[in-house]
């Protein structure tokens, strides 16, 4: 029976959709947690916009949500899609990814609590920015969605382009991989742009007057600190496309495997440090805006500097590609 | 679905090696150059002191972004890069948003473009650089804070290029894809008009803006 293809589709589909939205269901619900909080502080300091908070929670709340929505949607697909070319490849691809979106979706949604929640407190704050405030948490937060998007786009690939042709033993481990290196190295970029979107909301909240300039560093900050989930795509586009000869030896696919798992571990961290970068370059920019050209610079250099471990980590992933 | 990774090609081989081009690419930015072309020219046809219609659009665009680009660089700096950058943001703006049109494709969806655009500004970023510190001192930072560290700083460099156009080729083709994949599971009813305007509208806009501003900030970085 374990030699029937179709048994091994549906056990990765079924066990893929799961992983999916068994992991996309951490995220969110952190995120939305950590808005519910910062709300009832709030509340509790101004009673009477309780009204005005409530509302800016539940909008908060809905975008924070919409990473574990991405994750139910694959998941779904993954449950009841009819396999047309059906492989050994297609079971591996299936499952690499469900991996792919529930590892990627918990970034973005604990990331995307951060602006919701510190809209809530500016709101006590500065009760007449309600509009500036609001359009700033839902650019943050939707720019913090992007790592769960490239992990969507991923997981979309995995599941409806046709890989059967290629030689199974190698490529498996390839499909595997691919969904893991995007998966992986979403974490910490979803999680460190939403640093900086909850900083420039408290900003925005501190000296309304500052807000474009708020906003275009945290849309810098928050882009470099997807460097890491990008460098994790990269690896997945070239793990899902290159062709591989084929080859019996464990070591082949192995060393595809472990590609996968080098950038996508390897991105977590740079991209939670980025984040905190950012976070603080906002934050000050905030205060001190007549120094935002120096405060700005220096948190690239700075960044750039923590990402030179996402860099190393990418290197030895083409490395093991290509070369070994 | 089979429209899922799919380019129309042509492939011409010379002396032995194939030359591709991709041609829905090289078509939709034609269509997006002509028609910057036609806004330019409308912007400026009844030009006055007290703008009005278009001009107002075409002013707005040029104003805020060599206001942008002033406060990265200097003055004298800005004169000389803002053409660029906001020649720059108004191609990737249109770009990004001729998707919204049915048949039409963002140039942007195909890595080419958005690689092109990356390398062009790296070699402009280092440029500036270069011309503003002299070559021994550009040097000089590579080998900071000792030589062993060059091979890592210039591999750091490069990944720029890479993470900039990512970036924008990634987003844009993430939401095509995303917006293709959910159309054909809800039969096109109801959903895609706000995914199109989620992805196209809202998420072109920051991407166009954010790999211009990168841009301004990697040539600020190489001249300060």
């Amino acid at each position: 029976m374990l030699n029937d293809i179709q048994t091994w589709i549906n056990v990765a589909a079924y066990t893929g959709g799961g992983m999916a939205m068994g992991l996309g269901a951490i995220g969110a619900a952190i995120g939305e947690g950590y808005t519910a909080a910062q709300a009832n502080a709030a509340v509790s300091r101004n009673t009477e916009l309780s009204g005005d908070i409530l509302k800016s929670m539940l909008v908060g709340q809905a975008i924070a949500e919409s990473a574990s929505i991405f994750a139910l949607v694959i998941a779904i697909l993954l449950l009841f899609l009819s396999v047309s070319n059906p492989s050994l490849l297609t079971a591996a691809a299936l499952f690499g990814g469900g991996l792919c979106m529930g590892f990627g979706a918990i970034g973005s949604g604990v990331g995307s609590g951060f602006p919701a929640g510190q809209a809530c407190k500016g709101l006590v704050r500065q009760p007449q920015v309600a509009g500036k405030l609001t359009t700033n948490m839902l650019i943050g937060s939707a720019v913090c969605q992007t790592p769960a998007i490239f992990s969507m786009v991923v997981a979309l690939m995995l599941i409806f382009i046709d890989f059967s042709g290629a030689p199974l033993l190698p490529t498996w481990a390839a499909l595997i991989g691919a969904g893991l290196s995007t998966g992986l190295a979403a974490i910490g970029s979803g999680f460190g742009g939403g640093l900086a979107a909850g900083a420039s909301c408290e900003g925005v909240a501190r000296q309304p007057e500052t807000v474009g300039n708020v906003t275009t560093i945290m849309l810098i900050g928050q882009a470099v600190s997807q460097t890491a989930s990008i460098f994790g795509l990269l690896i997945s586009f070239v793990l899902m496309f290159k062709s591989y000869p084929e080859s019996a030896a464990l070591t082949a696919s192995m060393c595809l495997l472990a590609a996968g798992i080098s950038s996508g571990f390897g991105g977590i961290g740079p991209g939670i440090g980025n984040g905190m970068a950012a976070e603080g370059a906002v934050r000050w920019v905030a205060r001190d805006v007549e120094n935002a050209g120096g405060l700005m610079r220096t948190m690239l250099v700075g960044q750039a500097v923590s990402q030179s471990t996402a860099i190393y980590a990418m290197v030895v992933s083409l490395c093991l590609i290509f070369v070994v | 679905m089979e429209d899922l990774g799919r380019i129309y090609q042509l492939i011409i081989p010379v002396m032995g090696h194939n030359i591709t081009l991709n041609l829905d690419v090289i078509l939709m930015t034609w269509i997006v150059i002509a028609l910057l072309l036609v806004f330019g020219y409308l912007t400026v046809r009844n030009r006055g002191v007290r703008p009005h219609g278009l001009q107002i659009l075409g002013e707005m665009f040029v104003s805020q972004l060599y206001a942008l680009t002033e406060d990265a660089l200097d003055k004298e700096m800005a004169k000389k890069y803002a053409p660029l950058i906001t020649a720059l943001f108004m191609f990737l703006l249109l770009c990004n948003w001729i998707g919204m049109i049915p048949h039409m494709h963002e140039p942007t969806k195909d890595l080419n473009t958005p690689l092109s655009l990356g390398i062009m500004g790296f070699f402009i970023a280092h440029y500036a650089g270069i011309k503003s510190k002299g070559i021994k001192q550009y040097l000089k930072e590579y080998c900071e804070p000792i030589f062993l560290m060059a091979p890592l700083n210039v591999i750091g460099e490069l990944s720029k290029i890479i993470s900039i156009s990512f970036r924008l080729f990634g987003n844009i083709m993430g939401g095509a894809i995303i917006v293709l994949v959910v159309s054909y599971l809800v039969y096109s009813i109801i959903l895609p008009p706000f995914l199109i305007a989620f992805f196209s509208i809202f998420i072109g806009a920051i991407q166009a803006f954010v790999f211009t501003m990168l841009t301004v900030v990697y040539i600020s970085v190489q001249v300060k």
